[in-house]
């Protein structure tokens, strides 16, 4: 197997994008990713698009050879990938394979999402079609109430406490108020969201015990990035190549009610694990992470599951200023989806375009993690049910 | 109550494993062999919240979703109807009833409701 590095990334910011379609969204982010990598008129072998929605949100289907005709990459491989909100890192996997396997040179992944021209009753109904179609779906369960109940059994077994979710918010929505491809761009205080009698009003319960500054947004937003092998990359490229030096995917039951612990993610731990024995490194070798924070709790859960925290330590570390930009890991220096936003199937691809731009010291002062050279992302899939995870290295 | 549910869960005939919903294989030791089981006994609370920003196809303010297991371990998802969400607490007991949780296309949807 070939080793494989990305030599191009791009985003466009995210946020709600009225003037755009899917489409142009995922052409902008494709264009700005080729244009990094160099490729100037050369093309690419295949083309991986991540899409959740577009088929039940703009009534749009087969989206990838939509995209490579837009781009004029006829006659590329064109494949769509619909993994959930794991789309995105589900896409990077199968472009990796392909590029590791010799079997494809160059390749570009897009992943892509417009939700907000459809109303939030609508987006909220859209999202929970990944719940189960008989046995909970039927009683009007979404997304944040899987979280919300899954939150009261993690703060009931470790202990986690309110005030623990509401420092991942404030950090992430501060990362967020620094990055240009925010969706959200407020800092946000503990006085305004909690302390403050008009907290009620500002901060209003979504899902209990989680409120509204608990979730990420629902946003329009696309992503994209170039791979080709290492060896080709240390040849062609003007910029540091990004290596994917391991990378893991793991599912777990559809429904929460048949895992023996509820609040085990144990896909996160497989995902996490096969990326970690792949790059033959541990949690203590990477150096900052992007986890898939659609809620408050999952940013504190998906550290400690993926082996940055032991259980019950990740709500204190954050708490401490541990993942803070200077702390000793920091999560989520882009703002994370908390505040860069959550356009379902460009997620994963962000996660690795923002660790991307860390690991090639691109970033300004107040988001750079110093001398970054090794970054892991984290893209969760449904409730859990599916999650990609990977390791990136700085190539030297 | 529990007689009415239209709740069917299958038992692994080799190893014991309960499943709801139904698996073509079981979880654990990968047979086909299941025996329909009903739900028996009372339903102990395990999980719950309450949702405030609801789907489409709901006429209420607020829903409160709940997992309960019954005395046989059968575990599910139902609507948890009560006033006071507070009253609430992890492993209490509660009732359960088969009724209407939704309505789509017209027509009544029916489901477990705990009270």
């Amino acid at each position: 197997m070939r080793q494989v590095a990305i030599i191009g990334a791009g985003m466009i910011p995210f946020g709600r994008r009225d003037e755009d379609s899917l489409l142009d969204m995922l052409a902008y982010a494709s264009l700005n990713a080729l244009d990094d990598a160099g490729m100037g008129k050369k093309g690419v072998d295949a083309v991986y698009v991540a899409n959740m929605g577009a088929g039940i949100l703009q009534h749009q289907t087969s989206v990838a050879s939509a995209l490579v005709d837009r781009l004029s990459l006829i006659p590329a491989a064109a494949d769509a990938v619909e993994n959930g909100p794991a789309s995105g890192a589900s896409a990077i996997k199968n472009g990796v394979l392909a590029v590791a396997s010799g079997y494809y040179d160059y390749v570009l992944v897009a992943g892509g999402e417009k939700m907000r021209e459809i109303v939030g009753w609508k987006a909220t109904d859209f999202v929970a079609t990944m719940t189960h179609p008989e046995v909970e779906y039927p009683y009007g369960v979404t997304l944040p109430g899987m979280a919300g109940m899954f939150t009261r059994l993690y703060m009931e077994k470790y202990n986690l406490t309110r005030d623990q979710l509401i420092a991942v918010a404030i950090k992430n929505q501060k990362m967020g108020a620094l990055n240009p491809y925010a969706h959200v761009e407020m800092i946000i205080t503990r006085e305004g969201i909690v302390d403050d009698p008009d907290s009620v009003v500002n901060n209003p319960m979504a899902a209990d015990p989680l409120h509204l500054y608990d979730m990420c947004p629902v946003s329009d937003g696309a992503a994209a990035v170039v791979l080709c092998s290492l060896e080709m990359a240390k040849k062609i490229s003007k910029k540091p190549p990004v290596l994917v030096a391991g990378f893991g995917q793991a599912t777990d039951t559809h429904t929460l009610q048949e895992r023996d612990d509820p609040t085990d993610l144990k896909a996160v731990t497989l995902a996490s694990n096969q990326a970690f024995e792949m790059a033959k490194l541990t949690p203590k070798d990477v150096d900052f992470a992007e986890l898939h924070d659609a809620f408050t709790i999952l940013e504190i859960a998906e550290s400690e599951h993926a082996g940055f925290f032991k259980k019950g330590e990740g709500g204190k570390a954050v708490e401490k200023g541990e993942t803070s930009l200077g702390g000793k890991f920091p999560i989520n220096m882009s703002g994370g989806l908390k505040a860069r936003g959550h356009p379902v199937g460009a997620t994963g691809v962000a996660q690795v375009v923002d660790v991307v731009f860390q690991l090639r010291h691109e970033l300004g002062k107040d988001r750079q993690v110093k001398g970054a050279k090794t970054g892991f992302t984290l893209n969760f899939g449904g409730f859990g049910n599916n999650v990609v995870a990977f390791v990136l290295r700085r190539a030297e | 109550m529990t007689d009415e549910l239209k709740i069917t869960a299958y038992r692994c005939k080799k190893c014991g494993r309960i499943h709801y919903p139904f698996h073509d294989r079981c979880l654990d030791c990968l047979e086909r062999d299941f025996e329909e089981i009903k739900p028996e006994g009372d339903a102990k609370l395990l999980a719950f919240t309450e949702i405030y920003n609801l789907p489409w196809g709901f006429d209420v303010r607020t829903l409160k979703i709940g997992v309960v297991e019954f005395s046989n371990h059968i575990k599910a998802m139902g609507q948890i109807q009560i006033d006071d969400f507070n009253k609430l607490k992890t492993g209490m007991k509660l009732k359960t009833f088969w009724e209407p949780v939704r309505v789509q296309a017209g027509e009544d949807v029916f489901g477990l409701v705990l009270r």
